[in-house]
């Protein structure tokens, strides 16, 4: 069900909100604005896109929170048809933003009740931080250039 | 921190363009945008004044092709240079795995360089990074200007590029230097990925 997660560990919780709670997408993404994991996009480059908005528009009301109350907003929600859901997750990774759309299929209770479940269960199945082994290999230079070479038209 | 997928074999990082207003930061997301083929490109989302000027960023998400087996996407990002955006910078530079510097070549330009330079060694050490310890790389745009107007690539080296990180000279809004830039910085920052890093 869930189209794509960066570790295998987010897509239990993600996947049964998903289902409990009748949403049309789903981001798990980290306060950089890059992407743990999604669930009903279906470009890639968009979910990137909506990563970096999500990010945003979380870091931006975080701060006004914090300007007129002292604190971070816990959680913000956009009414409408579609709806959004915006709020964070804490981990014993970090901090996560979580965003999700909904229509008349589900509801802002709905979401709101299985968005506190996801939270537990995102908190308990985190592991914790590891080290990052080797990915490319040494000689990954001549790839690189050749796809920018062509990205620029100069291939 | 580059976000590496391993099941789906995908590597996403994150680049910010930084440096001081109008030196040109967000005239290099356009000119890649006018390259790249569109099945390459996501939409270049600009979170602008009436009068084009950065309020929030700039953000162009772009697919490298597949490197080492891996499916490789990059984000560009741009920060606002106006001074008085330092909040808005330091949330954009949050998670950067790689900046470019922007230096505005205009000799009128170079206190605000300095100070721009100054800010971004801040900001990074506000958010308990070591600023020597993140992938940079200077570019010294605006060289088409009368050379009157302008220093050349040795004097802003010598006025900005204290640690020796590598350097361009550029005209980010006909392209020259756009693409030299874009592959210093993602050679700097893919390097990590094949020596391994901690996240």
């Amino acid at each position: 069900m869930i189209k794509a997660a960066v570790e295998p560990w987010v897509e239990e919780p993600l996947g049964k909100f998903v289902k409990d709670a009748g949403v049309r997408l789903a981001l798990l993404l980290l306060p950089s604005g890059q992407v743990m994991a999604q669930y009903g996009f279906t470009r890639a480059l968009d979910v990137m896109s909506a990563c970096a908005l999500a990010a945003a528009i979380f870091a931006s009301s975080g701060e006004m929170g914090k300007l007129l109350q002292g604190k971070s907003f816990s959680a913000l929600h956009a009414g409408g048809n579609p709806q959004f859901f915006l709020a964070e997750a804490q981990t014993a990774r970090g901090p996560y933003i979580f965003l999700t759309v909904f229509d008349q299929e589900s509801s802002l209770g709905l979401v709101r009740v299985f968005y506190d479940e996801f939270k537990a269960r995102l908190a308990a199945a985190a592991p914790p931080p590891v080290s990052q082994e080797p990915v490319l290999a040494s000689n990954f230079e001549g790839e690189l250039n050749r796809n920018l070479a062509f990205l620029f038209g100069r291939a | 921190m580059s976000l590496v997928n391993y099941q789906t074999r995908e590597i996403t990082c994150k680049i910010v363009y930084y440096g001081p207003g109008r030196s040109g930061k967000t005239t290099n997301l356009h000119f890649i945008y006018g390259q790249v083929p569109d099945d390459r490109k996501g939409k270049m989302v600009s979170l602008a004044t009436q009068t084009d000027r950065t309020l929030f960023f700039d953000f162009l998400p772009l697919d490298l092709g597949t490197i080492s087996g891996f499916t490789t996407r990059f984000q560009l990002y741009t920060v606002p240079g106006q001074v008085y955006y330092q909040a808005t910078r330091k949330l954009v530079l949050q998670g950067a795995d790689g900046v470019v510097f922007v230096a505005d070549s205009q000799a009128r330009q170079l206190q605000e360089n300095i100070e721009s330079f100054q800010d971004l060694h801040q900001n990074l050490s506000e958010q308990d990074v070591d600023p020597r310890s993140v992938p940079l790389v200077i570019q010294y745009n605006k060289q088409d200007l009368p050379k009157d107007l302008i220093l050349t690539t040795d004097e802003l080296s010598d006025a900005v590029n204290f640690r020796g990180v590598p350097d361009y000279s550029a005209d980010a809004l006909h392209g020259p230097g756009v693409f030299e830039t874009l592959r210093g910085i993602s050679e700097i920052v893919l390097k990590r990925l094949s020596a391994g890093a901690t996240r």
